[in-house]
């Protein structure tokens, strides 16, 4: 293997994770000694060697990724049972971790690399199950050896009590080819089309003899467990029946269904903590990161001359994939505004319980979804208001029976979708309105004549309406953090409406989803911009030797390309089209986007980082602009400006074809 | 009945809004331009939690620009459902006027100010201005070309 930028990377991340997994596993051990679990350790552990799988994966070191593969089985085993380890298995961890240093120093000496250490993986998967003895449900599979060498024990065990419980497990290969692309088939489709007729267990890539068939030299065999007969998952990958090999059948005489743990686990909805949600959406940034570094390291070698055809389609399937499991990443992160909502009734009960207030509770939710991270922190807001609308608002049975009053006081709490990516949140009341001049008399301020001056005095740190504290909801408080949440922390809108004797309504506008982005953060001239990631094909070093200037007419500048793959693309300083001073740069980079089918470079000058950042929409006429849609903060206090270069590169060839008309 | 309004200097005159118009005022802690914006919007600064538009009075009025100075406040208003802040000179006072005492602008003022001036008030030895927000925030077509 040629050492590149990207095995450079590679192995500097490798190291870190080493690092990293060193010290974890000697806190592990320093744990054990003292007899005590090491939960954090273990998950830590096990994620460093799941980013070196993952790195190892890409560029196809097999035998750090068996032996990762192996030890990840066995901390996510240690993980289940509250990070618990024996001291057999932590002698297991600790050689495999030395077999996996070992090679990566092979790696970065560009020797071959050896073979996983037969008797370390058989360790590995001793320790693996806990009581060292297979499973009650096991079956026994007839499976070849080059299947059986790749699954898992923990993968041979869902195929064996898949087929204890009465399920079929076959084999179904998918041979990639430029026509079954053409006709919207790949590997991913095929993974699709499948997975809706069975479960697949496991998805193994298997090189073969390039034939006019299969001209990539790869196929993939999945291995599946269904109900259904060949021909069916056949048809799934759009092959014929003989494509699909039976490896078990199950038993005709009934047998014990998997435990209820089992069915839940596979089938069942799992609760996510966000924290886990934000960790999978980093490491696919770390993913999308690598995606960029194999793009650039494949350029280059195309630009020495080398040969990387064949390298573009899987690039291409790569960028989907990426961009699928994203989506299905970020579809993950969403909750439904019922599931927001879910816990008001409960919190009302209490507080009508406590209060002695007769509530009568209406709950309205549209279909909206929020993102997880939004919806845990509109919720608190929520709480607040709900709880002084309860405790402070609703006036006790007899007074309102006194005022024409229904006995129950009202409370409705909506949640709908506003707007293409707002969610309205309003919680209304019924009752006494609140008190404008107590309200001014208690803060020492003039009447507040608007409801924005009447919100600006509610929101003030202290303000209450309130004579004496409550146990629920203390001194009038939280208003300013209700405020707080919704326009400082998700740049959204809260506003008030009040009438005496009637009611009060507090309404939250809130951003659905975009709010939260995975971007690139870089500078062009003296400002610096973010970009989503999601717009970005790749980020690429421009040469200025490469740079082609082709005539544009009379007057005009040049209009400059750079090669990208053997065609020009528009290369466009974002400087100059933004009207910013131009700087000295000997290097510059070019992100590059794509509208329909054509590529646009953007010229900046150089790339910061990446990270999530809090998008606030632009939206008053003033400021709008195409290319621009909204402003974060990335920690200096001050805006930045979220470019939607896709929009820019849309306006600037709206431009163009203008002049030339 | 008077009303209180707020004044605030720009180019060495005064100009006042009725306070339901003003939401805060706040010293100017500079702004990130934003491309392709009226020369007059100095671009996007962060007010209490929010990313306002900034205008430049000076520029919008025409008048020579000069570098904001620690006198320099974001008067933020209120109009037709927009929030937006308005960079001002200096801006300290508040005053009581009865509404009758406005008179339209003279031709002058109103054709030279653009219609940025609604009506002028005599309180006391001052002149005072009463802007029109609406024309000061004007949503006229702007292309940045």
């Amino acid at each position: 293997m040629e050492p590149s930028e990207f095995l450079a990377g590679y192995l500097a991340e490798a190291d870190e994770h080493l690092a990293s997994a060193t010290r974890n596993l000697l806190a592990v051990e320093s744990n054990l000694r003292r007899g005590l679990p090491s939960p954090r350790p273990v998950r830590e552990l096990f994620r460093s060697l799941h980013t070196i799988k993952g790195l190892s994966a890409m560029l196809g070191i097999e035998p750090i990724v068996a032996i990762a593969h192996g030890m990840e089985a066995m901390l996510r085993a240690a993980d289940g049972a509250g990070g618990k380890l024996r001291e057999t298995a932590l002698e297991v961890l600790v050689r495999g971790l030395a077999a996996i240093e070992q090679r990566v120093r092979a790696v970065g000496r560009g020797e071959t690399v050896p073979a996983a250490p037969a008797d370390l993986v058989t360790a590995l998967e001793d320790v693996e199950s806990p009581d060292g003895a297979p499973s009650a449900a096991m079956v026994s599979l007839g499976l070849p050896p080059e299947i059986a060498s790749k699954l898992s024990v923990s993968e041979r065990e869902q195929l064996s009590v898949g087929v204890a419980a009465g399920r079929r497990a076959v084999r179904v290969d998918f041979v990639p080819s430029p026509e079954r692309a053409a006709s919207g088939l790949t590997i991913t489709t095929a993974r699709e089309r499948v997975a809706e007729r069975g479960e697949i267990v496991k998805v193994v890539p298997m090189s073969r003899p390039a034939a006019p068939d299969a001209p990539g030299g790869l196929a993939f065999a999945l291995i599946v467990l269904t109900d259904l007969d060949d021909a069916a998952i056949a048809a799934a990958v759009g092959g014929e029946a003989a494509d699909v090999q039976s490896l078990a059948e199950p038993r005709r005489e009934p047998s014990p269904l998997p435990s209820e743990e089992a069915v839940v686990g596979t089938r069942g909805v799992v609760r996510v903590e966000v924290e886990r949600l934000d960790d999978a959406l980093e490491k696919l940034s770390a993913l999308v990161v690598t995606r960029y570094r194999i793009e650039r390291t494949v350029a280059q070698l195309a630009r020495g001359a080398v040969d990387v055809r064949a390298l573009t389609p899987i690039l291409q399937e790569n960028a989907r994939q990426l961009k699928e499991l994203r989506a299905a990443i970020m579809r993950s992160r969403m909750v439904s505004a019922r599931e927001l909502l879910e816990r008001v009734p409960l919190l009302v009960r209490g507080l009508s319980r406590s209060t002695g207030k007769a509530v009568d509770l209406r709950i309205d939710t549209g279909s909206a979804e929020l993102d997880k991270s939004v919806a845990e922190r509109v919720f608190p807001a929520i709480v607040h208001l709900v709880r002084n609308a309860v405790d402070h608002a609703l006036e006790p049975t007899p007074e309102r029976e006194r005022r024409g009053k229904v006995p129950a006081g009202l409370l409705r709490v909506t949640c709908l979708e506003h707007g293409s990516n707002q969610l309205e949140i309003s919680v209304e009341d019924d009752g006494a309105g609140i008190d404008r001049e107590k309200l001014a008399r208690r803060a020492g301020r003039p009447l507040p004549e608007t409801n924005e001056a009447l919100l600006a005095l509610l929101t003030m740190p202290g303000v209450s309406t309130r004579d004496e504290a409550t146990t629920t909801s203390g001194r009038g408080m939280g208003m300013d953090i209700v405020k707080r949440i919704v326009v400082e922390e998700l740049g959204g809108e809260l506003t008030v409406d009040t009438a005496p004797g009637r009611g009060t309504t507090f309404t939250l506008r809130i951003p659905l989803t975009i709010t939260i982005v995975d971007a690139f953060s870089f500078r062009c001239s003296s400002e610096a911009f973010v970009v989503p990631v999601a717009g970005v094909e790749e980020i690429v070093e421009i040469d200025p030797a490469q740079i082609m200037r082709a005539p544009s007419g009379k007057g005009r500048a040049p209009v400059r390309m750079i090669e990208r793959r053997g065609s020009p693309m528009p290369l466009i300083a974002l400087d100059t089209v933004f009207r910013l001073p131009r700087l000295e740069m000997a290097r510059r980079k070019a992100i590059v986007v794509r509208r329909t089918s054509q590529p646009f470079a953007f010229e900046v000058d150089q790339m910061i980082g990446q990270q999530e950042v809090v998008v606030r929409p632009l939206e008053d006429p003033l400021v709008r602009t195409p290319g621009v849609v909204g402003s974060t903060d990335l920690g200096d206090g001050q805006p930045t400006l979220v470019l939607d270069l896709v929009a820019l590169s849309a306006k600037l060839s709206r431009r163009k074809t203008d002049a030339r008309a | 009945m008077s009303v209180l309004h707020v004044l605030f200097k720009v180019g060495g005159a005064e100009y006042v809004l009725p306070y339901s118009d003003v939401l805060h005022m706040d010293a100017y802690a500079g702004a990130t331009k934003v491309p392709g914006t009226p020369p007059y919007v100095l671009g996007i600064t962060p007010v209490r939690g929010k990313v306002l538009p900034v205008i430049d009075l000076r520029a919008r009025f025409g008048l020579e620009p000069h570098a904001p100075s620690p006198d320099s406040r974001v008067v933020v208003v209120q109009t037709g459902g927009r929030t937006l802040a308005l960079l001002a000179d200096s801006a300290r006072e508040v005053l009581r006027l009865d509404p009758t005492v406005f008179r339209a602008a003279p031709e002058m003022v109103s054709e030279g100010g653009q219609g940025f001036v609604k009506s002028v008030a005599q309180a006391g030895s001052r002149l005072v201005m009463l802007l029109d927000l609406e024309k000061v925030s004007g949503e006229e077509q702007f292309d940045g070309e």
